[in-house]
């Protein structure tokens, strides 16, 4: 993304923090998950439900 | 970078980096891992099993993204595929290259470290063998590029079969000669419809080089020996009778499917029903078999 213009307008800012706000909360759901998932292996590794 | 109506530099969306992964193989891919986990002895505690799908569906995601890196510029030639995010500018190039190389470090490291290094290991090759054996190297050099490169989407069971088992034993090697026998019916009946995208991008898929006659030779012909192998865990006693008498209808059909694409001369992409036909029924085909061989097995253990 270097050649972005040196002044957005309202309207194309709008659009790229809509588009980064998106990515976040994607991004943000899947290191969710994967902090439950990795809990849930290392429970299962130690064998805590043997 | 494209957007809907300014000309200006858009992060790429997120549903782009979705696309990157080929989520229908991927599919494909994590239901035919799902029945290798199934069809093996033994006992596998769920999470762990579901690390290994999941790991196994990543790991065909970044084969999928770093595919499209390499390819954007035969992408971007055949209509099939030009709508792609890095062909349609909707992505830079070094993301998806970014994204394919992170997806395949994670997958394999989760592998190893949650499931076991033998699976591991293995999903480490298919990656490396779809992205560099296939995509760099073969899919622009012979028209074997499908045969060889076949054996990437022949893992999966595999891996999901070690990840239970922790080693490797002649059903999932069978399971992986029917796939590698099924992908070049599966992918040649495409690109006989399809054959105008492959010329004017310049692949060297078997109906440019070769021809209609020597492509619809070859189908039947691997037709032929992938039904032989679909019926050879029956025959060794490695499945029950459910399984062999549908993997013997199932592959049937397949071969009188390919008997008609071998007797189809039309040269014209709107001629090509039997090809057509060939390529859907070629998916119903993988997903009955594995499902029922997986199904099968369940009920022997």
């Amino acid at each position: 993304m270097n050649d972005q213009p040196e002044m957005l307008t309202p309207e194309q800012s709008r659009l790229v923090r809509e588009r980064q706000a998106a990515r976040s909360k994607v991004l943000g759901v899947i290191l969710l998950a994967l902090a439950a998932l990795f809990f849930a292996i290392t429970v299962v590794k130690i064998g805590v439900w043997e | 970078m494209a957007t809907t109506t300014q000309d200006i530099a858009l992060p790429a969306d997120w549903r782009d980096f979705w696309a990157l992964t080929k989520p229908r193989v991927m599919s494909l891919v994590v239901f035919t891992a799902l029945c290798g986990l199934l069809a093996a002895p033994g006992h596998i505690h769920p999470v762990i099993a579901f690390t290994a799908i999941l790991c196994i569906a990543t790991g065909a995601g970044a084969s999928g993204a770093l595919n499209q890196w390499y390819e954007a510029d035969i992408d971007a030639k055949m209509k099939r595929t030009q709508g792609r995010p890095l062909p349609d500018g909707r992505m830079e190039p070094i993301s998806a290259l970014h994204f394919g190389v992170g997806l395949a470090a994670f997958s394999v490291g989760v592998m190893g470290v949650g499931v076991n290094w033998l699976s591991a290991g293995i999903l480490a090759f298919s990656i490396f063998f779809y992205a560099v054996v296939y995509t760099v190297w073969l899919k622009r050099a012979t028209p074997q590029n499908i045969v060889i490169g076949g054996a990437a989407g022949a893992f999966p069971p595999v891996i999901g079969w070690a990840a239970v088992t922790g080693d490797i034993t002649l059903l999932p090697i069978l399971m992986f000669t029917i796939i590698f026998l099924w992908t070049p019916p599966h992918f040649w009946s495409l690109a006989l419809f399809m054959k105008t995208d492959y010329t004017a991008a310049g692949v060297p898929m078997m109906p440019v080089v070769s021809g209609q006659r020597t492509t619809r030779n070859q189908i039947f012909g691997y037709s032929w020996l992938m039904a032989a192998s679909a019926v050879a865990p029956w025959a060794l006693n490695m499945t029950g009778a459910i399984y062999g008498i549908a993997a013997s209808l199932l592959s049937a059909v397949f071969v009188l499917i390919a008997f008609t694409v071998w007797r189809n001369k039309a040269t014209d992409a709107a001629e090509m029903k039997p090809e057509k036909r060939m390529f859907g029924w070629s998916i119903i085909y993988l997903f009955l078999l594995f499902g029922l061989l997986a199904f099968d097995r369940i009920l022997m253990a």
